[in-house]
């Protein structure tokens, strides 16, 4: 359906006599856009939904005054005040790297977005190498972070930020060494293919569920959520990196997370739990049921569970997970090679 | 070989204890919660619920049972209370009397001080005021608040015991 | 960072060992080099973890402590300076403010101090309640521990059960005394009011729900494997160590030994009552919890027991007309923390000429020097804070 209505604008295009360049621009543009509005609104929505849900764990109510009932007008009353609040750069900050580093972590949680596959043929860009693709750009945001860090010039923020390091560095190597099983399955890297060959209830959790554990884990860990929440943690370190950052550079950091908790989701839906495959509902709904399941099942993870120390995070990535992984894909090669 | 068992052992321990501590979360998932959403309800508080200090009124002759003697002036340990003292013939009272609720730690000791019952601690907990000048009380505002608030039951001196 | 670059500033000379030639700016000396690798990070007054307003210096290499110290002062009010003012029953509204989480402990005391000092008998009825009061007062201080150490290794959620049952215990004191926090409740030679009626039922029943809520409280971290890996074997403390900084209460019976004033100097009528001192050998975070979980245990089940025995009679005993003792006496009680001791001299005024007040808190802070470049890492300095429980309002006075 997505692909015909494009081709009927491109018609039109055609028609009225544009260059074919010109319905490139406009078609990523209006899916950038649409991208972009999803990741907002549930952006939006999940963090209500995570004051919520916390709420509830602890006998509270949660939000409840901005909009009745429930206070679902909550988070926009906060957008609103984040956008009329002072932006502060500390004096002694590297500006240009304070300034660059919001940016630097929102882009790559958004570039998630790109290669996954909200129903057939739905994704932005059906990538070949969507999977690459997809632990190549999980690395980037570090970058912002380190910078975010550094540049507030702000001890603690120095902290945090040499653990967000540490601990995002690590876990991209479990991470990735998971979702390699899921490839040699598949025999592809395109994320559709991946869905595709789950069809008929098929998942891959089924036969991956060692594989889908590593990926939770490292996932927790890379989304930062508590028991990995080092790089925030509150009790420790204040605030984290971004200590220093207020109003819209700060709301950045934010957006970051939850999308990137939304994109993280998406993916293991996507590799694990069948994505878009579900009876009666149309695919898109699946998906997205799915992918806030997941999502309510790691808020209830996080406000479960103390956090975790630095050196048992390395630990636990380094001398478990990892080796754990390297079983999963070394058990998944050999049953490939006999059946 | 040992070592790998010992890890399959703590794994599993490991999972056990996190799956327990999920299920114990998810069970509080259904209790009702416990906020009270303050200035649209409020909690029910205790007949014996002592907040500020307020002055007590004779409910027969609807006169304050204050005499101006200051003995609550001298037993309060901040020494906020003020007044002063009116005669009318044999008759005493009050022309003045404050209490200064910017300092008042609402210790109760000026109620027991108090041999004419004349001070009673009201059940009033919100003591905010928009105006710096009004978080002093003054023998108006302390009398009103006597008759228009309940007096707490536990803020009236233990004569039980008795002095010797 | 902007201190270390600078030259010397306050907290670089309170963190010592660097000479102070070495932090004029431009001398790249040993001590500059040592600053490049070590960092100096302030651990608050405005930090989320250290229970107040205390101030850790801490000079980190990397995760782990070299060095750290408390900086103590920011709730200082001249507790014992005002005691030479006020008058005996004034000071006991004011040492509830000392320990603001077990206000009822203060009371307890001081009073049982000014009694030794005047002679002044308390009636049973008088101290089975005080009894009742100051163990579900370490009750509810032992759950603002259990919540605000939760919050320092990262969870939140216990903190609001936590708090959620000291709710109910603050109902049942307001119903007693009549406020909620600072309750000024006894008085010399008993309490000022006997406890409501219906009090022992409504108790009993708190009681019930709490013992099961302390099960919901073990599932969730005292089994959890993250929370004993944060815990064990971190910031052990030996006995004799404990025994040479002072440490009493929780922390030194954390550390093995077997020690606890209701037992072994009974005041009050605790010698009536049957209950465990526990204790836990190990002297490590861990340890300090399990004892004061089982302490909680411990006070249900003293509650219970005095509820079972609450004699009839007076609430307050006859005390004189006017207190205005002459001499000196020290006393010390068993409080939620530990010791706290109360040296009392009176010359014959209305007021003592001198209390001194030794508050646990105060001296287990000082254990923060010793245990700290143990190895520790920043995170397991907010842990250990967190397991030695500490008030700061007791600290600083
Ligand atoms: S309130 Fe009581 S103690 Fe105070 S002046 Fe009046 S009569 Fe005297
Ligand atoms: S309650 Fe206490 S502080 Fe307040 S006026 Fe009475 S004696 Fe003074």
């Amino acid at each position: 359906m997505w692909a015909s209505l494009a081709e009927q604008v491109r018609l039109q295009f055609e028609t009225w006599g544009l260059p074919e360049w010109s319905f490139s621009l406009a078609n990523s543009l209006f899916k950038a856009l649409v991208i972009l509005h999803f990741i907002l609104l549930s952006v939006l929505f999940l963090v209500w939904l995570e004051r919520k849900v916390c709420a509830r764990f602890q006998n509270r109510l949660g939000p409840m005054r901005v909009g009745r009932p429930h206070g679902w007008l909550q988070t926009l009353a906060d957008v609103l005040k984040l956008l009329v609040k002072e932006d502060i750069i500390p004096e002694s900050a590297d500006r240009w790297l304070f300034r660059l580093a919001p940016v630097l972590v929102f882009v790559p949680s958004m570039m998630l977005f790109v290669v996954i596959p909200f129903g057939p043929g739905m994704a932005v860009y059906s990538l070949d190498v969507g999977l690459l693709y997809l632990v190549a750009v999980t690395s980037i945001s570090v970058l912002g972070l380190i910078m975010a860090g550094w540049g507030s010039n702000n001890k603690w923020s120095v902290l945090a930020a040499m653990r967000t390091a540490a601990e995002v560095i690590t876990y991209e190597v479990p991470l990735a060494l998971a979702v390699l099983g899921v490839a040699m399955l598949a025999g592809s890297l395109n994320l559709e293919r991946i869905v595709e060959a789950q069809a008929g209830g098929r998942w891959f959790i089924l036969v991956q569920p060692l594989g889908f554990v590593v990926y939770l884990i490292a996932m927790t860990a890379e989304l930062r959520r508590t028991p990995f929440d080092l790089s925030e943690a509150e009790s420790e370190l204040v605030a984290g990196y971004n200590v220093e950052y207020s109003a819209m550079r700060w709301s950045f950091f934010m957006l970051a997370e939850f999308g990137a908790l939304v994109g993280f989701s998406g993916v293991a839906v996507t590799l694990y739990l069948g994505g878009w495959h579900g009876p009666w509902l149309p695919p898109v709904a699946w998906f997205l049921l799915k992918t806030f399941g997941l999502i309510l099942f790691i808020m209830w993870v996080r406000w479960t569970l103390p956090r975790i120390r630095i050196d048992q995070l390395m630990d636990l990535g380094w001398k478990f997970l990892i080796p754990v992984a390297l079983v999963n894909i070394a058990v998944t090669g050999v049953y490939l090679v006999v059946m | 070989m040992g070592y790998l068992a010992d890890k399959t052992v703590d794994v599993i321990r490991s999972t056990k204890s996190i799956g327990e501590g999920l299920g114990i979360t998810f069970r509080n998932l259904f209790r009702p919660p416990i906020t009270v959403q303050y200035p649209d309800e409020r909690v029910k508080i205790s007949s014996c619920f002592r907040g500020m200090p307020a002055l007590l009124t004779n409910r027969e002759t609807g006169e304050l049972n204050c005499t101006a003697c200051g003995i609550c002036a001298r037993a309060c340990p901040l020494g906020i209370i003020t007044m002063e003292l009116g005669k009318d013939g044999k008759k005493r009272f009050p022309t003045s009397f404050s209490i200064d609720m910017s300092r008042c730690m609402v210790c109760n000791l000026c109620v027991e001080a108090c041999p004419f019952e004349a001070l009673g601690m009201s059940n009033r907990y919100e003591l905010a005021e928009t105006q710096h000048g009004s978080l002093v009380w003054d023998l108006d505002r302390l009398s009103r608040l006597g008759r228009e608030h309940p007096a707490s039951q536990v803020g009236q001196p233990a004569r039980k015991g008795g002095e010797e | 960072m902007s201190s270390a670059r600078g030259s010397a500033t306050r907290d670089e000379k309170l963190a010592g060992s660097v000479p102070a030639e070495a932090m004029i700016a431009g001398s790249p000396s040993a001590g500059e080099r040592e600053l490049e690798r070590e960092l100096l990070v302030n651990m608050g007054p405005q930090h989320p973890s250290t229970h107040g307003v205390l101030r850790v210096i801490v000079r980190l290499n990397g995760e782990n402590v070299v060095e750290c110290r408390p900086d103590i002062g920011y709730l200082h009010r001249c507790f014992e300076k005002i005691c030479e003012e006020w008058n005996y029953l004034q000071i006991g509204a004011l040492s509830d403010r000392n320990d603001y989480i077990a206000s009822l402990a203060n009371e307890f005391a001081y009073y049982t101090a000014l009694e030794r000092l005047v002679g002044i008998e308390v009636p049973e009825r008088a101290d089975f309640i005080r009894v009742i009061m100051a163990e579900l007062q370490r009750i509810s201080s032992h759950l603002v521990w259990y919540g605000t150490f939760a919050l320092d290794l990262g969870a939140t959620t216990p903190f609001l059960w936590a708090f959620r049952e000291r709710e109910v215990l603050l109902d049942l004191f307001e119903a007693a005394t009549g406020a909620r926090l600072t309750y000024n409740f006894f008085r010399p030679g008993g309490v000022r009011n006997d406890l409501p009626a219906g009090f022992d039922r409504e108790v009993k029943k708190f009681l019930e729900v709490m013992e099961q809520r302390i099960g919901e409280y073990d599932k969730i971290l005292t089994g959890n494997r993250i929370f004993v890996a944060r815990t064990k074997g971190v910031a052990t403390l030996t006995a004799a160590e404990a025994v040479a900084y002072g440490a009493s209460g929780p922390t030194l019976r954390g550390s093995g030994v077997d020690w606890d004033l209701r037992r072994d100097a009974p005041y009050s009528v605790y010698d009536r009552f049957q209950f465990e001192v526990c204790t836990a050998p190990e002297g490590d975070c861990l340890a300090r919890y399990h004892v004061r979980m089982n302490e909680i245990r411990q006070s249900i089940r003293i509650v219970r027991q005095a509820l079972e025995g609450l004699p009839e009679g007076d609430f307050r005993g006859k005390t004189p007309k006017a207190i205005r003792p002459k001499g000196e006496v020290y006393m010390r009680t068993e409080s939620p923390r530990g010791e706290i001791g109360v040296y009392l001299r009176g010359e014959g005024g209305p007021g003592p000429y001198r209390l001194k007040w030794r508050s646990p808190s105060f001296v287990h802070l000082q254990l923060l020097p010793l245990v700290g470049p143990r190895g520790l890492k920043v995170a397991d300095l907010v842990a250990f804070i967190g397991s030695i429980d500490i008030v700061l309002g007791e600290v600083d006075r």
